[in-house]
């Protein structure tokens, strides 16, 4: 088993969570983050695990909710529970990579 | 002509047609202030929980069903992870494991007049993002959006052409808006395309680079969009030219498209199950239900209209104004002339809908008033021309057509022995004109008819007086 990860593997985790890391952050990260997936790795030890995984325990219950309009919030309190806002809109910095999402 | 093989698959995104969102019991609306419909579960507040819209797997099993997809009875949702403004959560909840419909197809008419079946890979439900704008160093967003319910259609990369990306399209379209699943307004958002391109020599090769194709505001403008992307790709290989992956989208100034960034890396989601909706499990009782409420839609209706005589363009016409389709739709077991009924819609009726700016919901016109109007103009008791003097007493009053004719002091002769009558008279009144018609002045028929105008004070029928006149005069 690998005694820590990569630097482009730390660098990678990084970059998915849009956060910079420092040279000694990175060699920190590269012991830390392999020990935390040795843990969990465990799992796969136990038995049958593939075999039938548990994602919900009500999978015979379809729980559907009517298509009834109910309360919403003023523009206002949405706005200003946001750092900075522009008029009724929240205001982030500008990204440029568009098109993200759905 | 390119000596590339083409390969393009089309992902399309809808926006269904509910009244809350997917997610959350806030409205789905468009066009309203920003910010103004959304509750904690849209703005991906701490502690809030999602429950899931019935409506939303209703117009799902409906989808899949018009698309002649598979529709899977036990699905989950997954979370997609990412970090962008655009989605609070910093997940989209979707469908990625168990989409509710797949392996489905629709059929296109190629202008060639092949027909092709477009088939479909998966189509899956999924939550809509924030709408985001940038301005200058800013990005403002707007929650409106977030929350409302999608469906996701994906095909097999089996379009080849510019064309083909239309017609599927427009048929797309044309099946959702009339199964009452989405309105597809491109213009605002509620139908969104995104086209994949590559290209390569020999079938058996396999896939080239593959440029994705986003922001497409127009079905013309996908067409035209893939025809660049294959003439851009077409010449770097000429060239011999190598390039990565990329997003471009379509720049509708300049009609072609433009980079937008290269993907250097695949994406990284990270889908897991999403534990805070339970599973959904379709019953047989779920699907009957569902697939009843489908509307006739196009293909059917049009086969029934050319099947009790309306012509090829009427048909046509009829399928591309819902309202008035379906207002047909009310007469097809009458017996009464189709294709004048549909002269009547398509022609003064139209005319006047879109001058008022009404629907024909919005007007008298019964179901028993069309039918007595369509035999009057039948059996030619009420003329064209009289017709347009009376259309709006017509839509606007209740009383019978009859008694609207009568108002307006409009009788047609249409007793064969009275128009015979009349004629008899003017032959017999007019002895030099007749004799120039039978030497072959034709101008000499057209006095006459005036005469016999004259004569009735214009209630006569013009055509049957016309074919009596020829008559007599033989």
């Amino acid at each position: 088993m690998k005694e820590k990860l990569s630097k482009e593997e730390v660098l990678h985790v990084a970059d998915l969570a849009r956060i910079s890391l420092t040279e000694e952050e990175i060699s920190k990260y590269q012991i830390e983050l392999k020990e935390l997936l040795n843990d969990v790795e465990k799992i796969n030890e136990v038995k049958g695990y593939d075999d039938d995984i548990l994602i919900a325990c009500w999978e015979n219950n379809t729980e559907l909710r009517k298509d009834e309009a109910g309360e919403m919030l003023d523009p206002k309190e949405v706005v200003n529970n946001a750092p900075r806002h522009s008029g009724n809109y929240i205001e982030v910095p500008v990204v440029i990579s568009e098109g993200e999402g759905a | 002509m390119s000596n590339y093989i083409p390969t393009i698959g089309v992902e399309v995104h809808v926006e269904l047609k509910t009244k809350t969102k997917i997610f959350s019991n806030s409205t789905n609306g468009y066009g309203k202030m920003a910010n103004s419909l959304t509750n904690v579960i849209d703005l991906g507040y701490p502690g809030t929980l999602p429950t899931l819209n019935e409506e939303v797997i209703n117009l799902g099993i409906k989808a899949a069903t018009i698309l002649n997809c598979r529709i899977r009875k036990v699905m989950h949702f997954d979370r997609k992870n990412y970090f962008y403004p655009d989605i609070s959560k910093n997940y989209q909840i979707t469908q990625n494991e168990t989409p509710i419909g797949y392996d489905g197809y629709v059929e296109i008419t190629k202008s060639s007049g092949e027909k092709k079946k477009i088939y479909i890979e998966e189509m899956h439900i999924e939550e809509d993002t924030c709408k985001s704008a940038h301005r200058g160093t800013k990005t403002l967003l707007d929650f409106n959006r977030a929350g409302v319910p999608l469906i996701e259609i994906v095909t097999k990369p089996c379009l080849s052409d510019g064309e083909d990306v239309k017609l599927y399209l427009e048929k797309l379209k044309e099946l959702l808006s009339y199964g009452n699943i989405s309105d597809c307004k491109i213009e605002e958002g509620s139908m969104r395309a995104d086209v994949n391109v590559s290209l390569r020599k020999e079938e058996t090769d396999p896939l080239g680079v593959k440029a994705e194709i986003k922001n497409i505001g127009s079905i013309s403008n996908a067409k035209l969009g893939v025809e660049k992307e294959i003439e851009r790709q077409t010449k770097l290989y000429d060239k011999k030219e190598t390039f990565k992956p990329q997003t471009r989208r379509f720049d509708d100034k300049i009609g072609d498209t433009v980079l937008m960034r290269i993907k250097e890396t695949g994406n990284d989601y990270r889908y897991f199950p999403e534990p805070d909706i339970p599973f959904v499990v379709l019953t047989d009782e779920m699907i009957e239900e569902a697939v009843k409420t489908i509307p006739m839609l196009p293909d059917e209706r049009r086969e029934k209209y050319l099947n009790i005589g309306v012509s090829d363009i009427n048909t046509n016409k009829l399928i591309q104004n819902r309202s008035l389709s379906d207002y047909f739709n009310e007469l097809l077991e009458e017996k009464i002339n189709h294709q004048i009924a549909s002269n009547l819609l398509l022609g003064d009726i139209s005319a006047y809908l879109n001058k008022e700016e009404k629907d024909i919901k919005e007007t008298t016109l019964t179901k028993e008033r069309f039918i007595e109007l369509v035999n009057l103009v039948d059996n030619n008791t009420l003329t064209s021309k009289n017709l347009k003097e009376i259309i709006n007493h017509i839509l606007e009053e209740t009383k019978s057509i009859k008694e609207i004719m009568e108002d307006n002091n409009i009788e047609n002769i249409t007793d064969d022995t009275e128009i015979r009558k009349v004629i008899k008279k003017i032959i017999e009144e007019n002895e030099e004109s007749v004799k120039d018609y039978k030497e072959g002045h034709d101008r000499a028929i057209k006095f006459l008819m005036g005469q016999v105008m004259k004569e009735t004070k214009g209630k006569i029928n013009p055509k049957m007086a016309m074919d009596t006149l020829k008559e007599e005069l033989e």
